[in-house]
Order: C-alpha cells, then sequence, then structure tokens
C-alpha cells in the first residue's frame, strides 16, 4: 500500500505531465511533504476543468481521505446551540462533518484559481479534490452564464467530512462601500442557501462568513445580515434546518458573540 | 406615474408598465456586458427577468409586479451598455401588461 508521501509523489507527477512546461518544473527537488503539499495544492488550484483518470481520483482521494481526516472533525452532536436551532462554532469549515458546508464561491463558481491562495474557496476546493471544480463545471456549463449574486448551487463535498457544499457568491464591495441592494444581495445569499437546503432534505448547514473575505463586505454589518435573515428564515418557514455559524477569526467569533449570545 | 420597488423604476401609460434601471442599481453593478432575458412571458412579482453581467457584478434582476412581458429590450443584448445610460429610452428592461393595477399603486413612489 501506498504511503502518504507515495501519493502525492504521484498526484504531482501527473499533474506537472498535463502541463506543457511540466517536466522544467519537476526538475526542481522538492525534499518535505510541506513543500510537496504545497505544489501538490498549486497545481490543483490551477487546474483547468478538464477530465481525469480513474487513478488518478483512486490515488487523490486515498490522500485526502487520510489527510481530511488525519485532524479533529467536529459534528453537531459536539456543539450546543446559543439559540433555538443556532450554533456558533470557530474553526476550519473543512473540518466540518455536517449535511453542508456553505462555501463563499465567485461568480465563476470553479472555485479559486490561484495557486494556493489564502481563502475559503481554495482550501474547500483543494480538500475536497478535482471532482468538486468538474460537479461545479458541470452546472455552469448547463446554466450557460455566470452565477449572479445572492443565489446557491449545490454539489457534492467529495473527500470532505460534510456531504455536500452549497456554493454561493456574496456581493462585492469596492470603496464606495456597502448599499441596500448589496444589503439585500448578501441577505439573498443566506436564504437562498437555507431554502436549497430544506428542498434538498438537510438537516444541517454551516456557514462561513460570506462576502466578508476577498469581497470586503464590513464584518460587523455582515454579521448583522446574516443572523437576521436566517431566523427571519427560519421563523416564517418553520424550517427545522440546524444552522452553524462558522467563525474563523477571533474578530468574526467576538462580533458574532455579542450579536448571538450577549443581546 | 412612477414608482419603484427591486432596485428598478416601474412607469406605467395607459396599461403598459415600463421597468427600467434605477442610478443606484447602475452605480453598484459598474458597465454592464452581458443581458440575457428570461423567456417566460407570463411573470410573478419577484420572479428573474433578467440576468446581467456587469464590471462589479453578476445580478439577476427581479419582476416588481405579476404581469405579461410584451416586449423586451433586445437593442441592450447587443449593446449592453445601454443600461447604464441615464434615458428611460435606452435602460428600459421589459414592458409589462396585465398587471393589477392596485399593486402598482402600492408601490414606493419614486
Amino acid at each position: 500500500m501506498l504511503n502518504q508521501e507515495d501519493r502525492l509523489d504521484y498526484l504531482i507527477r501527473y499533474l506537472l505531465e498535463e502541463k506543457p512546461n511540466g517536466q522544467e518544473l519537476a526538475q526542481s527537488e522538492l525534499n518535505s511533504m510541506d513543500e510537496k503539499f504545497e505544489l501538490f495544492r498549486g497545481l490543483c488550484n490551477v487546474r483547468e476543468a478538464k477530465l481525469v483518470s480513474d487513478e488518478f481520483i483512486e490515488t487523490q482521494d486515498a490522500f485526502l481521505t487520510e489527510w481530511n481526516h488525519d485532524r479533529k472533525i467536529t459534528r453537531l452532536d459536539d456543539l450546543q446551540p446559543v439559540q433555538s436551532q443556532i450554533y456558533l462554532w470557530k474553526g476550519d469549515i473543512t473540518t466540518l462533518a455536517v449535511d453542508a458546508i456553505v462555501n463563499a464561491a465567485n461568480s465563476r463558481l470553479l472555485g479559486c484559481t490561484q495557486a494556493n491562495h489564502d481563502c475559503i474557496d481554495n482550501i474547500i476546493h483543494t480538500r475536497a479534490g478535482v471532482q468538486l471544480r468538474l460537479a461545479c463545471d458541470e452546472i455552469m456549463t448547463e446554466q450557460g452564464r455566470m452565477e449572479a449574486a445572492g443565489k446557491a448551487k449545490i454539489t457534492d463535498a467529495y473527500n470532505l467530512p460534510s456531504s455536500y457544499v452549497i456554493h454561493t457568491v456574496g456581493p462585492f464591495i469596492d470603496q464606495r462601500g456597502i448599499s441596500p441592494i448589496k444589503e439585500q444581495l448578501l441577505a439573498s445569499c443566506y436564504s437562498s442557501c437555507l431554502k436549497l437546503a430544506d428542498e434538498q432534505g438537510l438537516g444541517t448547514i454551516a456557514f462561513s462568513c460570506i462576502a466578508t473575505g476577498e469581497f470586503n463586505f464590513p464584518k460587523k454589518r455582515a454579521a448583522e445580515i446574516a443572523i437576521q435573515t436566517v431566523k427571519e428564515y427560519l421563523s416564517k418557514y418553520k424550517s427545522k434546518l440546524n444552522v452553524i455559524f462558522n467563525v474563523f477569526s477571533e474578530e468574526d467569533q467576538l462580533i458574532y458573540e455579542n450579536l448571538l449570545v450577549n443581546e | 406615474m412612477k414608482k419603484r420597488a427591486n432596485f428598478l423604476f416601474i412607469e406605467k401609460q395607459d396599461d403598459v408598465y415600463t421597468v427600467s434601471m434605477t442610478p443606484e442599481l447602475q452605480d453598484d453593478i459598474g458597465t454592464v456586458g452581458f443581458v440575457e432575458f428570461v423567456d417566460e412571458d407570463n411573470v410573478k412579482k419577484d420572479d428573474p427577468i433578467l440576468n446581467l453581467e456587469a464590471s462589479k457584478t453578476v445580478l439577476e434582476a427581479y419582476s416588481p409586479l405579476t404581469g405579461k412581458i410584451v416586449e423586451r429590450n433586445d437593442k441592450a443584448v447587443s449593446e449592453p451598455a445601454l443600461l447604464n445610460s441615464a434615458k428611460t429610452e435606452e435602460n428600459w428592461l421589459i414592458k409589462l401588461s396585465d398587471v393589477d393595477e392596485a399593486e402598482f399603486n402600492q408601490l414606493e413612489d419614486a
């Protein structure tokens, strides 16, 4: 049986051989697992949505399964609600074993294409595997146009501990700041994801802080909109969904705690 | 009479209601580069009426009223930047008929 390093070596070789100038890159000496992993991740990030061999998928899945589960996996049972049906949890969204996690996507919906970029879209796609981009590409090809802000699409989560990924595109905030339209688009992101989760009969959905990263939506206002939209949705539709607000930074945790716990 | 809803203007003339871009929406989305209208003629309030790809965002616009689409601004499909114009005769999106006048009257005045 291959160990993780053997698998990585195979995956890197496959990805390099796909590239026109791959052989040159292959010459560079990589020693540590970290270096190899960085190269593997970057190659996956820039890889176009195109067919991949069964052997690659098999090896990648074996590698990612071990890599993804070699961390503490969190389930809904591990958490305490802060309000009825509402949970707040700080950590890496790719360690959540829940029905669906929500990805902050961009309007191409194919995942971050910048090698090793430190964004949630990148790490979700990396840890899910190259199948996720292929699944998104299929949805986009069928749709025939870019994904509008405020909507939601669902795919399998492949190698992630969650069952599904729901992809939503937040509003992009430029130097002129937020506007009523952008606030409404952010609210639509949350309501569209919840609606889709209910349509699919899911029990638990975990939201990342949509639009507050690369898209610059002010964090506090975004949290207010997120919480208000979720509460209104749950009560209006009598939804039984459990909703996890997943924060990654200390700053976001404090913002959500103030709004959810200390209100 | 002119009203507003869903970040769009609605102007009534006889029994035809013309839906057009508001300056706020134009400012928010930037230069429009792609326009695609829905094929469906009968729309309910808040149903999608078109998709816009603009420099700052990709957006689906929603009908401010229930009614029947009797005309689409097809010129904007070949020349999307028309939707950035300040003139209604250029930046209009669709014309609706079979609209409940009471529903229109309830909308916010523009």
